[in-house]
C-alpha cells in the first residue's frame, strides 16, 4: 500500500480558536477518501492545509513525499484542487480558462478532451456565468484536472445541486477515480460519502472522531438494524416495542415511527408486533452512515443545518 | 506568464464597463473641454462691424480687423439688427464707425463706438485692446510722435499655450489615476471574493508572476488610453503639445504603475468589492480637484497648497506638463521626481507587505 498523503499531529489555531486539533491520518493511493463533519468541524481548514493554502500551526503534512510547508510548489504541481463555490474569470471562455490554468503548470492541456468528458464541448466558447449550477460544478472539476494530477481535492462538490445533477457528478467522480487518481473530498451528504468513499474520517470540533473503511464504519453502528413504519401505535404496543429497541416518532408526517435495534432477534420480535397493527407502510433496513454519524456527533447534519438557518 | 498576460488583456477588452470608464469617459471629458476651450476659444468669437464711413482711416481699421485673427468679423448695416444678434448670442461685440469718422474736418466724429455685454468681458477686452492699440498708433503717426516706452513681452513657453492644453494633460493624469486605482482595487477584490486568487494559489504559479501579468496588461490599456486622449486633444481640438510625446507616454506609464500600486493597497485594506469601490473613490476624488487636473493648484490658499502639492497625482502632473510644454527639463527641479518615486516606493512597500492572494 502506498500512502500519497500523510498527516501527523496536525494543528491549526486562530488566536484562541482551535480549528484543527492534533489530527493524524493518511490517504492511500487510488482511493476516494472522505472528510465528513458539520460546518465548522475543520474539514475545509484541514483540506486547505494539505493543499498548501494555509500554514499549519503544528504538525507535519506530506503530499506525494513533499513536505507541504517546506516545498509547496513541488506538491502543487502534482495535485488538482476544486475549491468550495469557486468562480472563474468572468470574461474568459471555458476553453480559455482551461488552457490558462494548464499554462500555470507548463502543460499543454487538452481542453477539448476535458470538456467532452463532462458534456460541455458545445459550451467551449461560453463564459462561466452562462452555465447552470450543475454545469459549473462539472466544469470546476475538470478545471482541477488540467495538470493531470495524481491527487484531486474536491471541497463539497455537490452542495446546492439538484438530485439529477448530483448523480451525474457522482459518476464523474467515479470516472476520475478510474483514471487511477486519488481523490480526497469533503461532503455534507452521508449517502454521497457512503456511495463514493472507500474510507471516511468523521471530524467533530477539529478532531477526528472516527476513521475507517466506510462499510466497516456503518457496521460498527450500535444499532445496525432499522424499521420504519406508518401506523397508529397504542400504548401497550408502544411499551412492548420500547423494550426491544430505540423507538422514535419522526417529526413531520403523522404516525411515522422508526425503531433501531442492536440485534436481529429483537427486530424480528418487533416486526411481529407491528404487523399486528396493520401498518400502512413498513420498511426494514440497515443503519446508514448517517446513523453512525448521528451516534458519534450527537446530532444529525440536518438538525445542524436547521440551526444555521435559524441563525441566519 | 505570457499566457496570463494575454488572458488578462482579453478580459480587459471584453469588459465593456471597464472600457467605458477607462477610454470613453476621459474622451468625453476631453471633447467637452475641447469644445469650450480648444481651437479658437481664445478669440473673441464673432464681432459685428458697422462701418458707416467711407474714409481711408475707416477702411484701414476694417481691413486690420478682418486680418487680426482675434475674432471673426461680420459686417452689418443696421445697428438694431446687430443688437438683436448680440442678444441671441450670435455676436459678442459690435463696433460702429460713424459716418464722419476719419474725415479731415473739425466737426468730424473722432470716436469709434464699441457696444458690448458686460457679461462677455473676455470678448470686449480683446476688441477694446485691439482698437485702442490701433488708434494709439494712428494718433502717434498723425502727431509725428515716436513712442519711447513700451512693454517687452516674453512667453515662458513657446507656442500658443492655452487653457485647453493645460487641462488636456490634467485629463491624462485623471484618466490614468481613475482607471488604475479603481480598476485594480475593484478587480482584485472581485477576484478575492470570487476565490479566483485562492484558486490561483492552488497552482504552482508564483504570486509575483500573477501580479506582474495583471499590471502589464493594464499598462497596455493605459498606453492606449493616453494615445487616444492625446490624439483627440491635439488633432481635433488643436491642443499645443510641443514637447517629447514619447517621454510623456513613458511618464504616463510610470504614473500608471504608481496608481496601480495604490489600487493594490486599497484592495489589500478592503474586505469586499463594495468597500474597495468606496475607498478607491475616496482616494481619487480629492486628487481630481486638489492635484491640479483642472486648474493650477498654486492658486490655492498657501496652507492648502503646501499639503496638496504632495498628493501623488500632483508631482506627476507637474512633470507631465513640463514634458508636454517643454517649459523646463524634468531634471531642472528634481523635487517632483523625488516625490513621485517616493510614492512609488511607499505604495510598493505597503502593497507587497499587505496584499496577499489568500487569507494567509
Amino acid at each position: 500500500m502506498e500512502k500519497v498523503i500523510t498527516i501527523e499531529n496536525l494543528s491549526k489555531h486562530y488566536g484562541r480558536l482551535v480549528a484543527v486539533d492534533n489530527i493524524s491520518f493518511f490517504v492511500k493511493k487510488g482511493e476516494i477518501f472522505g472528510l465528513l463533519g458539520e460546518n465548522g468541524a475543520g474539514k475545509t481548514t484541514t483540506l486547505e492545509i494539505i493543499e498548501g493554502l494555509r500554514r499549519p500551526s503544528g504538525g507535519q503534512v506530506k503530499v506525494l513525499g513533499n513536505d507541504i510547508t517546506l516545498n509547496p510548489a513541488a506538491a502543487k504541481r502534482r495535485i488538482g484542487v476544486q475549491l468550495q463555490s469557486s468562480a472563474y474569470y468572468s470574461y474568459l471562455t471555458l476553453w480559455e480558462i482551461l488552457r490558462l490554468f494548464g499554462s500555470f503548470y507548463k502543460k499543454d492541456t487538452n481542453a477539448d478532451k476535458l470538456l467532452k468528458m463532462v458534456n460541455l464541448a458545445d459550451k467551449a466558447n461560453s463564459y462561466v456565468s452562462q452555465l447552470s449550477g450543475g454545469q459549473k460544478q462539472r466544469f470546476s472539476i475538470i478545471a482541477s484536472l488540467v495538470n493531470d494530477p495524481e491527487i484531486v481535492f474536491l471541497d463539497e462538490p455537490t452542495t446546492g445541486l439538484d438530485p439529477i445533477a448530483r448523480r451525474r457528478l457522482w459518476s464523474l467522480i467515479a470516472e476520475v477515480k478510474n483514471s487511477s487518481k486519488t481523490i480526497v473530498l469533503t461532503t455534507h451528504y452521508m449517502e454521497e460519502a457512503e456511495l463514493l468513499c472507500d474510507r471516511v474520517a468523521i471530524m467533530e470540533k477539529g478532531k477526528i472522531v472516527a476513521l475507517d473503511e466506510t462499510h466497516k464504519l456503518v457496521e460498527s453502528a450500535k444499532n445496525p438494524y432499522k424499521i420504519s413504519f406508518v401506523a397508529f401505535l397504542d400504548k401497550s404496543a408502544r411499551e412492548k416495542i420500547r423494550k426491544l429497541g430505540e423507538l422514535e416518532e419522526l417529526g413531520g408526517k403523522s404516525a411515522h415511527f422508526e425503531i433501531a435495534f442492536a440485534n436481529q432477534a429483537n427486530m424480528d420480535k418487533a416486526l411481529d408486533i407491528i404487523r399486528g397493527l396493520n401498518p400502512e407502510a413498513l420498511t426494514v433496513s440497515r443503519a446508514s452512515l448517517e446513523d453512525v454519524f448521528v451516534e458519534l456527533t450527537g446530532h444529525s447534519i440536518a438538525e445542524e443545518e436547521e440551526e444555521k438557518e435559524k441563525d441566519a | 506568464m505570457l499566457n496570463l498576460f494575454v488572458a488578462n488583456l482579453k478580459s480587459l477588452i471584453r469588459n465593456r464597463q471597464l472600457l467605458f470608464w477607462s477610454l470613453a469617459f476621459p474622451l468625453i471629458f476631453t471633447v467637452i473641454f475641447g469644445f469650450f476651450f480648444g481651437k479658437n476659444s481664445t478669440s473673441a468669437g464673432t464681432v459685428v462691424l458697422i462701418n458707416q464711413s467711407k474714409s481711408e482711416l475707416a477702411t484701414t481699421i476694417e481691413s486690420a480687423m478682418t486680418d487680426s485673427g482675434l475674432f471673426t468679423l461680420q459686417k452689418e448695416n443696421n445697428l438694431d439688427a446687430s443688437k438683436a444678434l448680440m442678444k441671441k448670442g450670435r455676436a459678442n461685440a459690435i463696433v460702429v464707425i460713424p459716418e464722419s469718422f476719419g474725415q479731415m474736418t473739425e466737426e468730424a466724429d473722432k470716436k469709434v463706438r464699441l457696444i458690448y455685454d458686460p457679461a462677455n468681458f473676455q470678448a470686449s477686452s480683446i476688441v477694446n485692446g485691439f482698437l485702442g492699440q490701433f488708434l494709439t498708433t494712428t494718433n502717434y503717426q498723425i502727431q509725428g510722435a515716436r513712442p519711447i516706452y513700451s512693454v517687452e513681452e516674453e512667453q515662458t513657453v513657446n507656442g500658443s499655450f492655452n487653457y485647453f492644453s493645460f487641462v488636456l494633460i490634467g485629463l491624462l493624469g485623471m484618466a490614468l489615476m481613475n482607471s488604475a486605482v479603481q480598476g485594480l482595487a475593484i478587480s482584485m477584490s472581485h477576484y478575492r471574493e470570487d476565490k479566483i486568487l485562492k484558486r490561483i494559489t492552488t497552482t504552482p504559479l508564483a504570486s509575483w508572476r500573477f501580479v506582474s501579468a495583471e499590471v502589464l496588461a493594464r499598462l497596455v490599456l493605459n498606453a492606449i488610453q493616453v494615445s487616444l486622449i492625446l490624439t483627440v486633444g491635439i488633432y481635433a481640438f488643436k491642443a499645443d503639445v510641443p514637447g517629447d510625446i514619447l517621454l510623456l507616454l513613458l511618464f504616463s506609464l510610470v504614473g500608471a504603475i504608481l496608481f496601480q500600486l495604490i489600487g493594490f493597497v486599497v484592495a489589500a485594506f478592503s474586505k469586499t468589492t463594495d468597500a474597495a469601490e468606496g475607498m478607491a473613490t475616496a482616494v481619487t476624488i480629492p486628487m481630481m480637484f486638489l492635484a491640479g487636473v483642472f486648474f493650477p493648484i498654486d492658486q490655492l490658499p498657501k496652507w492648502l497648497y503646501s499639503i496638496v502639492q504632495y498628493l501623488p497625482l500632483a508631482p506627476l502632473l507637474r512633470i507631465m506638463r513640463e514634458i508636454a510644454f517643454g517649459s523646463a527639463g524634468i531634471f531642472d527641479d528634481p523635487q517632483n521626481l523625488v516625490i513621485l518615486f517616493s510614492w512609488i516606493v511607499v505604495a510598493l512597500a505597503i502593497a507587497s507587505y499587505r496584499f496577499r492572494l489568500t487569507d494567509e
